[in-house]
């Protein structure tokens, strides 16, 4: 494969993790362009014979956090997050607004391990190196992360069973 | 209550849920996993749901594939694709490469590279030396000619060769056409020292005599040297100036030889 298909490919998966992060089409093609930027700033940094993707995701944490902290603090930034752009499928719209908003009571430190092994194009090693954590944490990360999201999936199943329930739905 | 909590701390901790789900146990392992699975009903429904949620995850992600073309992250794709390639260029030169130079130093120390020196207009030419003191010269010399060179590639890394000198040269850069008078490339380098970027070219004919030809970034400020052909004491020499390059070739052949060699390389 030559490097600009490879590049191609990778900017794929760039496009669809921003997404997830961000939620807003216009936020993600913003953060995968400005994560390209730096790229080709830092080109000099990639080894070549090593994964170039884990390298362009770590730039692309890298990028996201500073945009986060530009805005200050996540709570913050919050309320002004768009609604989130979900498939259009009734029954699956409702529940992957709840997983999403579930996600976004996770810290950032457990919330990419999940959304990165999801995407399911990365190895575990890989993603810990894009986040350059040790392997031994990200598995920590994801595991305590995904019972994490159960959790909180579970109360909000459990908070509409309890509501449905008063109503005498049920 | 802080039960029920331990025990979903321990779930997520478990290394072999957590790559059951993704898919990447053994199949022995797999098996195993399952038959923990059919009786614990709270692993279980651990597993499955992280799995949901994964998939819930995925089906967003994709919808990145949908959206419109963006004519600027494929421009930025491009960049980096060319940057990247000029990356790996490099570290392929600075790395394996660095063994072919020092290889390559041996040669010019012991060969032809001594020759020209003790030969032609070497400033060595004509000393009589012992010849412990010709062989210090020789080394010395040798030194300051690999501290100059920046690159060396065979034959069959010529295009990349061209590429690399034409992006030092910030000019495009052509081999010389020896091929058709029965010479084949050997090697190419990049030398550079103060006066800026010098590519030599080594080819060698099927009876083993080299020819060496030389390009390199024309002085603005000096005149172009029209065509001069200079025979030396056992080799023969040609030079001029040609489209802002200075070429020069060199080989232990006679005068009409390098004057035939001289106007294929012009060619």
């Amino acid at each position: 494969m030559s490097l600009k298909a490879e590049v191609t490919l990778h900017t794929t998966s760039l496009r669809r993790y921003a997404l997830v992060l961000t939620r807003d089409p216009t936020a993600a093609d913003d953060l995968v362009q400005e994560t390209l930027l730096k790229a080709i700033d830092k080109a000099d940094t990639w080894q070549p014979g090593t994964n170039l993707r884990p390298w362009l995701f770590r730039i692309m944490h890298n990028t996201h956090i500073s945009d986060l902290r530009r805005a200050k603090t996540r709570s913050d930034a919050a309320p002004d997050l768009p609604e989130p752009v979900v498939p259009d499928h009734q029954h699956t719209q409702l529940e992957l607004k709840q997983v999403l908003q579930a996600l976004d009571q996770l810290p950032e430190a457990q919330r990419k391990p999940i959304i990165l092994i999801a995407l399911r194009e990365m190895s575990y090693v890989e993603a810990a190196r894009s986040l350059d954590v040790p392997l031994g944490t990200f598995m920590s990360r994801l595991g305590r992360g995904r019972e994490a999201l159960r959790r909180i999936m579970s109360g909000v199943t459990a908070g509409k069973l309890a509501v449905l329930n008063r109503k005498g739905n049920i | 209550m802080a039960q029920d909590t331990n025990t979903e701390q321990d779930l997520g901790l478990d290394d072999d849920l957590i790559a059951y789900v993704d898919g990447t146990l053994s199949p022995e392992r797999t098996a195993q996993v399952e038959a923990r699975l059919a009786r614990d009903p709270e692993a279980r429904a651990a597993t499955a749901s992280w799995r949901h949620h994964d998939n819930l995850i995925r089906e967003m992600a994709q919808i990145a594939d949908d959206l419109p073309a963006n004519m600027r992250i494929a421009a930025l794709e491009r960049e980096l694709a060319a940057k990247l390639q000029a990356r790996k260029r490099r570290a392929f030169l600075m790395g394996p490469a660095l063994g072919r130079i020092a290889a390559s130093i041996l040669i010019f120390t012991s060969g032809w590279g001594a020759h020209a020196l003790f030969n032609s207009s070497s400033p060595l030419r004509g000393a009589e030396y012992p010849q412990f003191v010709s062989a210090t010269l020789t080394g010395h010399y040798a030194l300051q000619y690999a501290s100059m060179q920046q690159a060396e590639f065979q034959p069959e890394e010529l295009d990349m060769a061209l590429d690399w000198m034409s992006e030092r040269m910030q000019r495009k850069i052509d081999s010389p056409k020896l091929e058709r008078l029965g010479y084949e490339v050997e090697s190419a380098r990049l030398v550079s020292d103060d006066s800026g970027p010098l590519a030599i070219f080594h080819f060698r004919d099927g009876q083993g005599e080299r020819v060496t030809v030389s390009i390199a970034p024309h002085a603005p400020d000096k005149a172009d040297y029209a065509l001069r052909v200079v025979r030396l004491d056992t080799d023969s020499m040609a030079y001029w100036t040609d489209s802002g390059l200075d070429y020069s070739i060199i080989g232990e052949v006679d005068v009409g030889q390098i004057t035939t060699l001289a106007a294929a390389v012009r060619d």
